[in-house]
């Protein structure tokens, strides 16, 4: 049974892998990776089933300890040529926080903040112009949770 | 206009940007305790001209009045051009603001 759903999400995420470059509502597009439950779902469901390069140039930069789980500030760099960024975290119900699309002249050099029930990790995936993808993740503590608004 | 803040600089060659949108960013866990639908911005832009320099789909999990900062490279921004910020809301609920690019002679 394990086998035939891992397959069965497979199957539906290649198809609805999109053709354009700009000007993507991935909440239109992928409904499925923003309900998904854990980070490896909503991984599957927004770029399919894919292996992922060793390393890259790709950094996420979180404070060790957040004070406020309400307000964390999560900053994003790569200096790769990438199409689109997609941070995720493994503290609330469900996993997809933002997907950045990345178009010509744009530098990936984000700032934002997230909210985070409890202590977690912060997972970063980033897909390539190549079309090779890259993963990092950080985790961190968070003192006071921040997700009942 | 009270809707956003934003500032855009231009210094060398890049474009920096730095915007806070004000906004409720209701996750549905919160929602449920209160009694109210959940409301959070799906969808960021930001454009100089025809120009996207920035995009985002965002989730609940994004914090309240959510700041985000993003740069771009500046070749081909003149002076007197605007960054061009708009966001949409759960509700279909979409705010477009605009604010003169700084830095340039």
């Amino acid at each position: 049974m394990e086998r035939r759903k891992f397959l069965g999400l497979g199957l539906v995420a290649a198809t609805l892998i999109p053709a354009s470059l700009s000007a993507v509502d991935f909440r239109k597009e992928k409904p499925d990776a923003f309900t998904a439950h854990n980070v490896a779902d909503a991984i599957k469901a927004l770029y399919g089933d894919i292996k992922f390069e060793e390393k890259g140039d790709l950094t996420v930069k979180v404070p060790k300890i957040a004070s406020n789980g309400g307000a964390i500030p999560v900053s994003i760099q790569s200096g790769l040529e990438l199409k689109s960024i997609a941070l995720f975290q493994d503290a609330n119900p469900e996993s997809a926080v933002a997907v950045f699309t990345i178009g010509e002249g744009m530098i990936v050099n984000y700032m934002t903040k997230i909210k985070m029930k409890g202590p977690g990790e912060v997972t970063l995936v980033a897909e390539g112009k190549d079309g090779k993808f890259y993963k990092t993740s950080k985790k961190l503590d968070v003192a006071l949770g921040g997700c009942e608004g | 206009m009270a809707n956003m803040k934003i500032k855009a600089k231009v210094k060398g060659d890049t474009l920096k940007c730095k915007i806070q949108a004000k906004h409720i960013m209701l996750p549905y866990d919160a929602a449920k305790k209160k009694g109210v639908d959940a409301n959070f911005i799906t969808l960021i832009t930001a454009k100089v001209g025809d120009r996207v320099i920035f995009e985002a789909s965002t989730s609940q999990f994004i914090s309240k009045n959510p700041i985000f900062k993003f740069e771009a490279k500046a070749d081909g921004i003149k002076k007197g051009d605007k960054l061009e910020m708009s966001w949409t809301d759960l509700s279909g609920k979409t705010v477009t603001e605009d604010k003169k690019i700084k830095g340039l002679k």
